[in-house]
């Protein structure tokens, strides 16, 4: 029973490709991930306390000073590394990689020791201070696919996984684009692209091979699953 | 002994028996897997999800949309890749529609205040219909207003038959006036009383004058599909953004080269580049002989560039330049765009005319990659009543010729310039009746609140403006039964109709309306949905989200170009001595001026550019802060020339000109539910009450404030550190390819 997923999902790698040529930081990605995810409200305190949950967030840096700057975005999620600095340092496994490249978080296993948020280059990991709380009401709103996460354990991007769940199930094969994870899926400027890497016919395989392309903090050797594609700057 | 996991873990790692216990047992991958936190053990049956296909409107946007809906709940909104205009993106304020349906602080039933001040009591729907009938029925109908949004499609069609049938007076309340300028450029260059597309995706270079069109403008979601093709779009080479502005907004990051223009000069510095193009001769011929009424450049010496370069603050070489880069033959197609604060000035009107008359010089005007015209609607449309127009209305309310006001979503005591004491002129009033499915600041003095449902319990349909060129009809259907007892506004007229007799509105309910207008579709026989038979129609339309007609363009004609004027007016302004700074107002990314403060999603969401959420403040250049020994999250008070304050704190921002305050626009709610209230400051509270000369519509961009320090320090809620974050030279987080 246990191993019945093993071989007919072997042939999904899956990557993504964000073009910061198209992304104009418009934080679309960031409330459709919060509305898919069951991420609790990031209430005013929570900002004020530097403990807002945004699985996907947009880092907007600076360059040069007025009149001659620029603000430049970086949208920024778990990188899902093949050499992830979380996964070994997880003293129960409660993080790993499966073999379509996901770094999975198994949320029951977490005790929320935070070595992994500590080792993420990325800052990719968000740790859960306290039991998330919706008004009854807004209850209605959670995505029931996904679980809610409890206080004390670390949470992050997943790809979306009970998207790519629901659209392999019975381990199909499935088509370039019939699913996106709710970040691509929202992007207006179509600066996002979600697909299988192993197959080199998919959109995110030919942009993964784009000369704009390079990986966030390559040196560090983590091999991340997500590329960025260059913002081009033409002559002001 | 019961051995709890922490406890195994923290007796392995002090025995030291853990590093042989773990290194013996890794957990079998198998193990691991099964245990995925979305693999569901096989007697847990996941629900079934069902789609509907449906629109809304949010301000002067509209999206067409997908609910995911799970045991009669709706759970995910998301685009409708069908829909014309936003082709399966969405933007943060549709998304945010669900927290509306299910928001904790919704009116549940109507509510009835006995007497001024007093509590409200409950009471049945019939008991209030009858209330609001009698409102209307026991005065004359020139006695009673109706302020509702923008509204348009099949809601449009009610209101204004209903306001007709009744005698009642219409108005139509933005608090920003919404682009009613750029609408009167348009119609006096062009002739086009309904606003163009702009062919964003097939231009080659953009000239951006004030509107933050990836931001807040308009409609944000539909912009932004242009533009990432106008960047990396398949087959095409990369197109050029300039933005003109005075506050660095998302679209000026977005932009290739930005340029500061004094607030109020984006007119003068649009002429200057006209006259350049007219006088080096790179004009379009029959445009510039039109536009200069047969004189040529000379017609417009006074804008030449070292003429204007010390007004606008912009030198007279970049200014040239930009005329050169729209000139160019490789930028075109080229489009000009003009919004935002750049028509919210006195001096509105010269500005947009200026700016849109820049389209005819480089031949951008209904083609591909310049502006598009659309076609007249074929639902109603309200329209923006101009601010000269509301402060004769306010005037009504205290002389006591309007004695009773009727809202649907028109907060005006919270909406309005504070020096015009909307909320003053409110308590004057004898009745009044919201629509509100919130408790606003209006419905808060309210007399009879009639809670009306939310965009995905109802029936209707929006024709979006500006459209994608041709007709399109977003449908509008429940995706949900409703969630507490109310009823669509729509549905309340018609029943108060009902009630009263009026002529014109035959529908039992707003699915009928809706019906009628779908009946007419389907006779003409063309269009996304053709069908033999209207059974057949009316399911594939709902399927689709809509009906859309490619064919049905707009017809082209447009009268001759106007002259346009040799000398820029002259407008007035606060002292610069005493109020030394430029205030640029801003619309929230999420809440926008305040619509949907009470949505939490729309308050998190920070700002693109400084990251800040639930709160105001106010940016200043980081020398002009030094100068004044201000520091960030300082507490300060802006104070413009109506005597009027606000009290923010203060983030330093590295591209706020040095003689620019800029504030964000929607909170300061003194109620709309607990997310919105006391937070943050109202700006519009400061605001003078500046009506663009010819208009009277709200200029919003022309006040001048000064500033001063307190001893008060409020940290601003924000997602970055306390200091702005930089690039770092060598270890780059983002690298730049250089074309």
């Amino acid at each position: 029973m246990a191993t019945r997923t093993q071989n007919t999902r072997a042939n999904h790698k899956w990557g993504m490709v964000i073009d910061l040529d198209r992304c104009s930081g418009c934080q679309a990605c960031v409330i459709a991930c919060q509305a898919e995810n069951n991420i609790p409200l990031n209430d005013q305190s929570a900002f004020l306390d530097g403990r807002a949950i945004e699985w996907i967030r947009v880092e907007r840096y600076w360059e040069g000073d007025y009149p001659d700057i620029k603000a430049r975005f970086l949208p920024v999620l778990c990188q899902h590394c093949d050499n992830a600095p979380c996964e070994s340092v997880c003293p129960v496994y409660a993080t790993y990689h499966n073999n379509e490249g996901l770094n999975v978080q198994v949320y029951n296993r977490c005790v929320g020791t935070r070595f992994c948020g500590n080792n993420c280059p990325y800052h990719a990991r968000l740790f859960n201070y306290w039991e998330p709380v919706w008004p009854e009401e807004l209850r209605n709103q959670l995505n029931p696919d996904v679980t809610v996460r409890t206080r004390g354990i670390m949470e992050k991007c997943t790809f979306c996984i009970q998207r790519i769940r629901r659209s392999t199930r019975g381990g199909k094969q499935v088509e370039d684009q019939a699913f996106n994870p709710a970040c691509v899926q929202a992007c207006p400027t179509d600066a996002m692209t979600f697909g299988n890497l192993n197959d080199p016919d998919s959109r995110v395989s030919r942009k993964w091979e784009d000369e704009r392309a390079y990986r966030v903090l390559e040196g560090l050797g983590t091999n991340p699953s997500v590329k960025y594609l260059k913002q081009v700057d033409a002559h002001a | 002994m019961a051995l709890t996991r922490r406890q195994f873990l923290k007796w392995a790692g002090v025995t030291g028996i853990g590093a042989v216990v773990f290194n013996g047992c890794r957990v079998p991958d198998h193990e691991i897997q099964v245990q995925s936190p979305v693999e569901m053990p096989e007697d847990l049956v996941t629900g079934r999800d069902n789609y509907y296909a449906t629109a809304a409107q949010l301000g002067m946007a509209s999206e067409g949309l997908l609910v995911r809906v799970m045991e009669g709940r709706a759970k995910k909104i998301e685009g409708n890749p069908d829909h014309p205009v936003n082709t399966g993106k969405h933007g943060i304020r549709a998304e945010s529609l669900l927290q509306a349906l299910y928001h904790p602080d919704r009116i549940k039933l109507p509510l009835l205040r006995i007497a001024k001040g007093g509590p409200f009591l409950d009471i049945g729907w019939d008991e209030a219909i009858n209330h609001l009938a009698t409102t209307i029925s026991d005065r004359r109908p020139d006695e009673v207003l109706l302020a509702t949004p923008l509204l348009r499609g099949r809601v449009a069609d009610v209101v204004q038959t209903f306001a007709e049938g009744s005698g009642i007076r219409l108005q139509g309340f933005d608090a920003l006036g919404c682009e009613s300028v750029v609408r009167e450029a348009l119609r006096r260059l062009y002739g086009q009383n309904t606003q163009p597309d702009f062919d964003i995706a097939h231009a080659n270079y953009i000239l951006n004058f004030g509107a933050d069109f990836l931001g807040t403008w308009v409609n944000p979601t539909h912009y932004s599909r242009g533009y990432g093709e106008f960047r990396q779009g398949d087959g095409r080479s990369r197109g050029r953004l300039v933005h003109v502005g005075a506050r660095y907004s998302t679209t000026a990051a977005a932009a290739d080269h930005w340029v500061y223009a004094t607030p109020g000069s984006e007119g003068l510095l649009a002429m200057s580049i006209a006259y350049t193009l007219i006088a080096e001769g790179t004009a379009d011929s029959s445009a510039a002989s039109a536009l200069t009424g047969g004189q040529g450049a000379r017609a417009l010496a006074a804008f030449a560039p070292e003429q204007v370069a010390a007004q606008t603050g912009v030198d007279a070489q970049v200014i040239t330049e930009l005329a050169h880069e729209l000139a160019d033959s490789h930028n075109r197609p080229a489009l000009v765009i003009g919004g935002g604060p750049a028509g919210a000035q006195a001096n509105g009107l010269f500005n947009m005319m200026a700016v849109y008359s820049l389209n005819a010089l480089v031949d951008s005007v209904n083609r591909s990659g310049g502006l598009i015209f659309n076609p007249e609607p074929i639902s109603g449309r309200i329209r923006t009543t101009s601010l000269r127009d509301w402060k004769q209305t306010l005037d009504d309310m205290r002389s006591g010729d309007i004695s009773a006001v009727l809202v649907r979503e028109a907060d005006l005591a919270y909406g309005l310039p504070g020096a015009l004491d909307a909320r003053g002129a409110l308590r004057n009033v004898d009745t009044i009746v919201s629509f509100s499915s919130f408790l606003d600041e209006t419905s808060e003095l309210a007399d009879l609140i009639i809670p009306c449902s939310t965009p995905l319990e109802e029936w209707g349909t929006d024709e979006p403006n500006p459209g994608p060129g041709y007709t399109t009809v977003g449908f509008q259907q429940p995706a949900v039964n409703p969630f507490h007892d109310t009823l669509s506004f729509g549905d309340v007229l018609l029943q108060t109709s009902s009630q009263l007799g009026l002529p014109g509105l035959p529908w039992e309910n707003m699915r009928e309306a809706v019906r009628a207008l779908a009946q007419d579709l389907h006779s003409r026989g063309r269009g996304s949905v053709v069908q033999p038979t209207f059974a057949e129609f009316w399911k594939r339309t709902l399927e689709r989200g809509g009906w859309w007609d490619t064919g049905a363009t707009a017809d082209g004609s447009r009268p001759a170009l106007p002259t346009l004027p040799s000398r820029a007016p002259s407008v007035t302004a606060a002292d610069p001595q005493r109020y030394p700074f430029h205030l640029v107002p801003f619309e929230g990314i999420g809440i926008g001026a305040g619509q949907y403060a009470h949505l939490p999603w729309a308050q998190s969401a920070p700002d693109p550019i400084t990251s800040a959420a639930w709160d105001s403040w106010v940016e200043l250049n980081p020398h002009t802060a030094e100068e004044m020994g201000l520091k960030n999250n300082d507490v300060v008070i802006v104070e413009s020339a109506t005597g009027r304050t606000i009290r923010v704190p203060l983030y330093i921002n590295p591209a706020t000109p040095p003689n620019v305050a800029s504030v964000p626009l929607g909170q300061g709610h003194r109620a709309f539910t607990s997310y919105a209230a006391r937070r943050g400051a109202n700006l519009l509270d400061i605001l003078e009450p500046v009506e663009e000369t010819e208009t009277g519509a709200f200029a919003w961009g022309a006040t001048r404030v000064r500033i001063s320090g307190t001893n008060q320090r409020r940290v601003v809620p924000k997602l970055e550190g306390i200091e702005p974050a930089r690039q770092l030279h060598g270890e780059e987080l983002i690298y730049v390819h250089k074309a």
